[in-house]
């Protein structure tokens, strides 16, 4: 993947342009993860209009929840939430995954919900 | 009224008491819920990458089934099954890749003709308000309510249709109509840090400290929700950090079942961390 294809193949996989991105930082205001993220949303998009591979691997696209609230208040009406995704399929396509049962603490495992560990497995791991 | 109904899998297992909470508070409202003969899993998440149909297979699957039900309804009170079964109603039915691939795999023949309903719609639109005040005792008198709508039933607003993705206020009108004071704080769409739990506990913290602490600022003694994962994330944490605020978070049907005057095995409060019995059995009429 050369260098100026990243924003293409993004838009291949989640149909959103980050070159509608104005920077004006509302997802950044709004995410759920932004405190626990390496760079927040705002600079995810900007790192992806300057064709910067680095956002491949971001802490922040593990840390999202895909809780949606970039998506609904983007001014520019992008829907961040599958930009994100984006960057993590890449990811996990390639057997890249953060979220490994084995390390799951099994008094953690035996208490949460099981929608907790569906959900957390197609997001997080390959 | 009878309505085809969804448990999802976490409501058999973890959460039995928004299972049966939910159908008894509704069927002391009149409208019985048929559990489908046959369901799995929901997928849980919608998949948000477009090529990824796989991930829309099974509720397409429960959905298409649940279309010979008859009746073209369909109930779930999960927020993350009432999201993705939504979702993926909406794809079927406004895209036509979506729909013709998903009818060839599951070798159906389905359009998106069911309307899946949660039931705070069914409390509000098919039962009305009217109805539930006069079945209720009024118990909730004084009593100070949180609702917690957290990210999967509002957003996003296109798709989901539910309420006003800002400021929902569904659960707000059931409660006041019940004789509750339900506060008003800035959190209640706010998300718990969902599945992150596994993988970023510390953001799982950080997120309920906000929520409960923005709940308990405006002098809430209880918190509601219709998620499951919600409902764990804000109340089980508090066995391991004692100082996050204590108030009792259950389900809204719980509550809603504690107006009605419904039986206490009826509603498995006693599966909660933070006991919320104290506060509510008292008040059954």
């Amino acid at each position: 993947m050369v260098q100026q294809d990243i924003a293409s193949y993004i838009y291949q996989i989640s149909g959103q342009n980050p070159f509608l991105c104005m920077q004006c930082g509302t997802c950044t205001a709004s995410c759920t993860g932004r405190e626990a993220m390496d760079f927040p949303p705002r600079t995810v998009m900007r790192m992806l209009q300057m064709g910067n591979l680095a956002v491949l691997d971001l802490k922040s696209i593990w840390v999202c929840s895909t809780c949606l609230i970039c998506t609904a208040r983007c001014p520019r009406g992008i829907d961040i939430a599958r930009l994100m995704e984006a960057l993590r399929v890449i990811n996990l396509r390639r057997g890249r995954e953060v979220l490994v049962a084995e390390k799951i603490p099994p008094e953690l495992l035996l208490k949460v919900p099981q929608m907790a560990l569906t959900s957390g497995f197609r997001k997080l791991s390959a | 009224m009878k309505i085809p109904y969804f448990p999802g899998c976490t409501l058999h297992s973890r959460a039995k008491g928004l299972d049966s909470s939910t159908r008894a508070s509704l069927a002391a409202l009149g409208v019985e819920l048929n559990e489908l003969p046959q369901w799995t899993c929901c997928g849980t998440v919608f998949p948000l990458a477009l090529d990824n149909y796989m991930g829309m297979v099974a509720a397409a699957r429960i959905l298409a089934n649940s279309s010979r039900e008859g009746g073209g309804k369909l109930a779930t009170v999960c927020s993350f099954c009432y999201h993705v079964l939504k979702r993926v109603n909406h794809a079927i039915k406004h895209n036509e890749e979506v729909r013709q691939k998903l009818n060839t795999y599951l070798e159906e023949n389905y359009t998106g003709e069911v309307q899946v309903l949660h039931p705070l719609e069914i409390c509000r639109q098919e039962v009305g308000l009217e109805v539930i005040k006069e079945k209720a005792a009024n118990s909730l008198k004084g009593l100070k309510v949180a609702c917690y709508y957290g990210c999967m039933l509002v957003r996003p607003a296109a798709e989901m249709q539910f309420d006003d993705p800002e400021n929902p206020s569904i659960m707000e009108e059931i409660f006041s109509a019940l004789g509750a004071e339900v506060v008003d704080y800035p959190h209640k769409t706010a998300c718990c840090g969902s599945y992150q739990i596994l993988h970023d506990s510390g953001l799982v913290k950080q997120k309920a400290q906000e929520i409960l602490g923005s709940a308990a600022s405006k002098g809430a003694e209880v918190m509601v929700t219709s998620c499951p994962l919600c409902q764990f994330n804000l109340d089980a944490l508090r066995e391991s950090y004692p100082e996050l605020p204590r108030i009792p978070v259950v389900y809204f049907t719980q509550l809603l079942g504690i107006a009605l005057s419904l039986p206490e095995e009826s509603l498995g409060l006693q599966e909660h961390y933070v006991d919320a019995r104290p506060l509510l059995l008292g008040r059954r009429g």
